[in-house]
């Protein structure tokens, strides 16, 4: 391998995207070649700079929500089902009276009713995340770290937020707020990825109707993870508080935070 | 599909942003964007990268949209065709790379400043690798090889390199 070669595939290497022989040959390389080794350490510097220091210009709430207005939402009647409803719907109707009995009403009807909650509980965390955005003063206490904030929510909550994770590098914690997720209070901790930011919000989890289906295992928990009007969000219980995580970060992002919080790292 | 895909508009916007120069046109392209992809749903694969897909529109909207003001000297870099044609050639990205100190005290303004004088396409293999894409991704997006994607890039890195260490002259 020679010099040129190497700078070419040095990002792969520093990746792990190489196959294995080639990795152990750039390995070889760097050890016998000072000015390569010295490339390394540069490239890797230069991707930790972009990384943390390359100002990001994320989206605008406006334009976010002119998309949202303008993208039909998920599940909207296909165009021929709107063309042919006027006729079939009557015809459908009552082959429907009489081939469905009451059981199975019901069931539908329960089931109708549990996706519903679901679907509120999903609402209701991405409104608690907007109304923190648009806040004039999102945070009541700024961070400090974890060790300031979770004690100034002492008796302003009826229970005590347990958030096993204080922030780092890559998910800063900014402070908290005193929110409200549904009918009760919530301790809402904010943390950052870049310049996005991150609403974690802890409230009692009695009560609620918590989705059973479609969930994924993250750190120790199975939590229920979805998108809602671009806001990635992912819910979760621990004991008897109930944790809702929302943000614009990637998924992917949003998920790797929630690991942290959950023991997964 | 509808909130999978408007989960990606900050990753589009950012583009969008550093594409153009400016808020307006990145908010008018990343509109267009999601126009386009609605337009075109049919034709997204179910399990391939929705990321790349909706990049893939929006770089081939901000082509269709903006070349015609590739000659405007108001919106920086875009003329400059290739990294090979700012200065860094095979033989010199080998040399006299900045100074690791120099580039551990870059800051924020000084990175955006660098990044804007590169070209289009040395701005988007960068930011596009930032946004974790894969070469084969990135490929797709800018419609070359895989190969050539690797060596854009390389060459990219260094011009920014470049560029930085001219700064802490």
């Amino acid at each position: 391998m020679n010099c040129e070669d190497a700078r070419i595939q040095l990002l792969d290497y520093q990746r792990g995207r190489l196959p294995l022989p080639a990795q152990r040959e750039m390995r070889a390389h760097l050890d016998a070649c000072s000015d390569c080794a010295r490339a390394d350490t540069v490239e890797q510097e230069l991707t930790s700079v972009l990384e943390h220091r390359l100002p990001q210009h994320p989206a605008s709430l406006a334009l976010k929500r002119r998309l949202a207005a303008q993208w039909p939402a998920a599940g909207a009647e296909p165009a021929w089902w709107s063309r042919w409803r006027p006729r079939l719907a009557p015809a459908l109707a009552v082959a429907a009276l009489v081939l469905v009995a009451t059981p199975v009403l019901y069931y539908e009807r329960a089931a109708s009713r549990l996706a519903s909650e679901r679907a509120g509980m999903v609402g209701e965390a991405v409104n608690d995340h907007l109304r923190l955005l648009s806040s004039q003063h999102p945070l009541d206490v700024e961070s400090g770290g974890l060790h300031q904030v979770k004690p100034w929510f002492a008796g302003r909550l009826d229970f005590a937020p347990a958030v096993p994770f204080e922030g780092d590098a890559d998910f800063p914690l900014k402070g908290g707020a005193i929110g409200y997720f549904r009918d009760r209070k919530a301790a809402v901790f904010v943390y950052a990825r870049r310049l996005h930011p991150i609403s974690l919000l802890v409230f009692r989890a009695d009560g609620l109707v918590w989705p059973a289906h479609d969930l994924t295992r993250i750190g120790s928990v199975d939590a229920y993870a979805t998108t809602e009007r671009g806001f990635n969000v992912i819910l979760w219980r621990g004991r008897e508080l109930g944790y809702a995580l929302v943000s614009d970060v990637d998924a992917r992002e949003l998920k790797q935070l929630a690991a942290k919080m959950t023991g997964g790292t | 599909m509808a909130n999978e895909a408007l989960a990606y508009v900050d990753a589009l916007h950012n583009l969008a942003r550093y594409l153009t120069g400016n808020e307006t046109d990145a908010e008018d392209l990343v509109q267009e964007t999601y126009a386009r992809a609605l337009r075109a749903e049919h034709q997204f694969t179910p399990g391939t990268n929705l990321k790349a897909w909706l990049f893939r529109i929006l770089r081939n909207t901000f082509l269709s949209l903006y070349r015609r003001q590739r000659h405007n000297p108001t919106v920086g870099g875009l003329d400059t065709v290739d990294a090979d044609a700012q200065g860094v050639a095979t033989e010199s990205w080998l040399l006299g790379d900045i100074d690791l100190d120099r580039l551990r005290k870059v800051v924020a303004e000084e990175l955006e400043a660098a990044l804007m004088t590169l070209s289009e396409d040395a701005r988007a293999v960068i930011l596009l690798d930032l946004e974790g894409l894969t070469e084969g991704e990135v490929a797709e997006v800018v419609g070359c090889a895989v190969g050539t994607v690797k060596s854009r890039l390389a060459r990219a890195r260094a011009a920014l390199r470049q560029k930085l260490k001219d700064y802490g002259r």
